[in-house]
């Protein structure tokens, strides 16, 4: 009985060898057994499933033997159902993947996550790791939006510094015609105008031009890419470039300009959880969306832009930088986030806003 | 009667009320005296989240607009409701089955999607705008949609179904004799309608107008969608506000929100009960049969129909028409010309995508299946209160107000708790069984009171007469009451399907892979930006579920004779 369990061991192991990623450590095998035995991994992500199907069905080709469970839901609802669930020790998410970076950092930094050393993570820039446990996967552009039909070229802004001379100086043609996220509404809307006023002290210029010109601010994207599409608005500032990308593809009114003064990139953030259930299937979905593999179906199937420097192509880290070079301002993932989250400076940040941006006294 | 004689039966349908509703509502009473999530080690208790929301200016702003959208929602829904139902049910008003289920529409289609119709309909460049704008020679829109006003009508219209379902189930079940006499007296038909069938159906009428009002602390998605551009807040979307403005979401600021909407209910339902205390003189079905037979409207016919036009027009062909014509293009607006821009890719990629179809299936069998299953739960709770008028009963009817006061963003995360930290239900959290008790728990109020009404219109002398015969409670119950109150378990029964068609917010937390629903589908397409695909998969959505009720409603009325 025993040298029948062995002889079922080598077998195994030889089955599992065939399976390691090349360039990984031998004792890879071992994981892949594990996760193998644990059959599933367990993923609460804010990236919605259609964009994620070509990337799940990858997933399932190098490891027929494990099903991800995908639940797609908001970044507020994936924090809000991780906490209280855990809370509960009930049963949870072993990988939470979400475009809410401070929200991902506050609870990496409360002690939510399994420290993992990823094959991959020699492959990721600085800026895109975090105490072995929080880790960068996308590379995701903050554009300006504009209305190809309807806007003249010389009232397209390249620049942020463009943006509000422009605004000044055509005042009348842009009243109400301006869109942008409500950041009190939207976490993800804050966080990238806190980002604006530390890369650039001209922010709060740019911020009051768009209070001048009483602009519109919206909780979502798609309504404010809608908005711009049919003209109704004009002009849109600080959307994620991921969607609209996906969006100018289908429609020819939709412009895109990637700011050449500085271009904020945000990663959608991805981390396992202390408690996973299944910790061995999630360290290899967390590695597989950090692989070549993984990050080439990214950026050519799933309409997101990849990281990793050696996967080429338009939606990749290494398209942007041809292009842009150091314009490209990545947040960084660490304990900087954590600053924002506390009530009393984030409300002084909104006041200010509300002042400026919105004109409110 | 019995008023003596325990009955266990009752005892448990209160007991268990009791529960399904004041757990969820304690634990979120409890978080808004707490300063931090009540699972977390690091709170203390204190009264700050209310000085905060009082202190907010936000907040007074949108418990404002909230209180103006629910006055203005009544006001417009309950009459016209129930013009519509009167003369839909009670007269030979032309076409009549064939709009029945169009005049749903409202109540089954996400809100969102219903202001996004609008949007495309009537915003600054929709497309009627643009063309009432060329027609007119102006140089700018008419009208503005987003204005609050707008909001308030356009809230109060697409409300008017609601008042209408529960105005119709009550005029189904009575005999059309008294409104008969009327004609023949020579009454005109809007001399009818008033004198002789609107007092008969006042209960519904009065429950219905008290719940249109509630349901306006509720309204999220159409405000959130035609409000944003100009920053109207009400209660709702403040709530939306509070989960990101502190950074985290802060729990304890929105149980503080949900608690004050409590504060409102009470002396809602305080109002209805002093309204039906004698609520004997509203029976009206009694030991004399009578049958239905439609009122001729005569002369009046054309006028009629040109009102109930008016408002189909209004409140669904506009948004409606909007939003079919954005499934089919792949751009609008100013200086957009539609037929180059045609396509049904839209529809291809809902089509291809297996989840679509997979929700479409999954949310009518929880709307026709769990709807059944709620309306036999409601239908015991409606029972329990039947004919006593004791303190239990009147306990009841608080409880059954309470849980729709907390909006939708809360109400999902009270129930996951429930489901998390109540021990004898945490096997539950993970099937479907979490997401059905969670809906209509939600929805009690709504489902039951078509119930209680169909209750109220039961002469006891019927069931008087089967207890002399020598039947017991239950016997005169399952063989006089129940089969007499049908039109209300129907109507109800219908309503559950139509609410659950759209509900999603209530089960967010509860939902998972393999669960999708339509409502969830949206929300996640929303939030991806893909709108072509949220329209692509409304129309798919209205197109199949108004084919559904057309075919329902046809068995519906075939059951009468």
């Amino acid at each position: 009985m025993k040298k029948f369990a062995i002889a079922l061991t080598c077998c195994l192991n030889f089955t599992v060898q065939a399976q390691i990623p090349a360039g990984y450590p031998a004792d890879y095998a071992a994981t892949v057994a594990a996760a193998e035995k644990e059959g599933k991994v367990v993923v609460y992500s804010s990236t919605d499933s259609t964009s994620t199907k070509p990337l799940l069905a990858d997933f399932q080709a190098l490891y027929p033997k494990i099903k991800v469970e995908y639940h797609d839901m908001n970044t507020t609802e994936i924090y809000s159902r991780f906490i209280s669930e855990n809370a509960a020790n009930a049963g949870t998410a072993d990988v939470l993947w979400s475009s809410s970076m401070d929200l991902q950092v506050k609870l990496v930094s409360d002690g939510n996550a399994l420290t993992y050393v990823s094959p991959e993570a020699g492959k990721l820039p600085d800026w895109a790791l975090w105490k072995n446990e929080a880790y960068g996967t996308t590379f995701e552009p903050i554009v300006f939006v504009y209305n190809k039909r309807l806007l003249q070229a010389d009232e397209i802004p390249l620049t942020h510094a463009d943006f509000t001379r422009i605004l000044g100086a055509k005042a009348d043609r842009f009243r109400n015609k301006v869109n942008s996220y409500d950041v009190e509404k939207s976490g993800l809307g804050f966080m990238l105008v806190t980002q604006d006023a530390m890369v650039s002290p001209a922010y709060w210029d740019l911020a009051k031009a768009m209070g001048a010109v009483s602009s519109r601010y919206q909780s979502s994207t798609g309504t404010m890419m809608e908005r711009i599409s049919s003209g109704e608005n004009l002009l849109g500032y600080n959307l994620l470039g991921a969607y609209a990308f996906v969006k100018a593809k289908k429609d020819p009114a939709i412009g895109i300009v990637y700011p050449k003064d500085y271009t904020l990139v945000i990663s959608r953030v991805m981390f396992v959880a202390k408690k996973a259930r299944n910790p061995n299937a999630a360290k290899l979905w967390l590695d597989y969306i950090l692989s070549r593999r993984g990050q080439t179906v990214m950026a050519n199937q799933a309409d997101l832009f990849a990281l990793r420097a050696d996967v080429e192509g338009e939606t990749t880290a290494a398209g942007l930088t041809k292009q842009l070079g150091a314009a490209l301002k990545p947040v960084r993932i660490g304990p900087e986030l954590l600053n924002m989250l506390d009530p009393a400076k984030r409300l002084e940040f909104l006041k200010q806003w509300q002042q400026t941006a919105v004109g409110k006294k | 009667m019995t008023r003596t004689a325990v009955d266990p039966a009752r005892s448990l349908t209160i007991l268990l009320t009791a529960a399904a509703v004041l757990l969820p509502l304690g634990l979120v009473a409890w978080q808004s005296l707490l300063s931090a999530p009540f699972f977390m080690p690091d709170k203390s208790i204190g009264l700050d989240a209310f000085r905060f929301i009082f202190d907010d200016a936000d907040f007074a702003g949108a418990f404002k607009n909230s209180l103006l959208l629910a006055c203005g929602m009544a006001i417009i829904a309950v009459p016209l409701g129930g013009v519509l139902a009167f003369l839909m049910v009670r007269t030979d008003l032309p076409g009549r089955t064939l709009i029945e289920p169009l005049v749903m529409v409202p109540i089954f289609l996400s809100p969102l999607v219903l202001g996004f119709g609008y949007v495309v309909a009537t915003g600054p460049v929709g497309f009627y705008t643009l063309w009432a704008q060329s027609l007119l020679g102006l140089s700018e829109a008419p009208w503005n949609v987003y204005a609050y006003s707008s909001i308030v009508v356009i809230a109060g219209l697409t409300h008017v179904p609601h008042v209408y379902l529960y105005t119709s189930t009550a005029l189904r079940s009575l005999p059309s004799d008294l409104e008969e006499a009327a004609r023949c007296a020579g009454a005109k038909p809007w001399q009818v309608a008033l004198h002789v069938s609107l007092p008969m159906v006042l209960p519904a009428l009065l429950y219905a107008g008290v719940l249109v009002f509630f349901l306006g602390f509720e309204v999220f998605g159409l405000v959130l969608v035609l409000g944003d551009p100009e920053g109207h807040l009400v209660l709702p979307t403040y709530l939306y506000k509070l989960t990101n403005k502190l950074g985290t979401p802060s729990y304890h600021l929105m149980a503080a929100v949900a608690v004050c909407i409590v504060g409102v209910t009470l002396p809602l339902v305080m109002l209805q009960r002093l309204l039906l205390k004698s609520a004997n003189k509203y029976a009206s079905i009694g030991g004399k049969g009578g049958r239905q037979r439609p009122l001729p409207l005569g002369a009046w016919r054309w006028p009629a129909a040109g009102v109930i036009a008016a408002w189909l027009a209004f409140s669904i062909f506009v948004p409606l028409s909007g939003l079919i014509l954005r499934s089919f293009v792949s751009g609008w607006g100013e200086g957009v010309h539609l037929l180059e821009v045609l396509t049904v890719e839209h529809f291809r990629d809902v089509a291809d995508s297996q989840t679509a179809l997979n929700a479409i299936v999954n949310t009518v069998l929880i709307g026709v299946v769990g709807g059944a299953l709620t309306v036999a739960c409601y239908a015991a709770i409606g029972l329990a209160a039947h004919r006593r008028n004791d303190g239990w009963t009147r306990l009841l009817d608080y409880l059954v107000m309470l849980p729709r006061a907390v909006p939708g963003l809360l109400a999902g995360l009270a129930f996951l708790w429930v489901f998390l930290f109540f021990p004898p239900l945490a096997p539950l959290r993970t099937t479907i069984f979490s997401v059905w008790l969670a809906y209509s728990v939600v929805w009690l109020a709504y489902g039951m009171r078509l119930v209680s009404s169909a209750l109220l219109q039961v002469a006891p002398e019927l069931e008087e007469a089967a207890r002399i015969s020598g039947a017991n409670r239950a016997r005169s119950t399952r063989d006089v009451t129940l089969p007499l109150i049908r039109y209300g378990l129907l109507g109800s029964w219908l309503l559950m399907f139509l609410i659950f068609e759209r509900e999603y917010s209530t089960g967010v937390y509860l939902l998972g892979p393999g669960t999708e629903v339509v409502g969830s589908m949206l929300v996640s397409l929303w939030g991806s930006g893909a709108l072509d695909q949220v329209a692509a998969l409304a129309v798919i959505n209205v197109a199949l579920v108004c084919v559904g009720l057309g075919l329902a409603l046809r068995f519906g009325i075939n059951l009468r004779h």
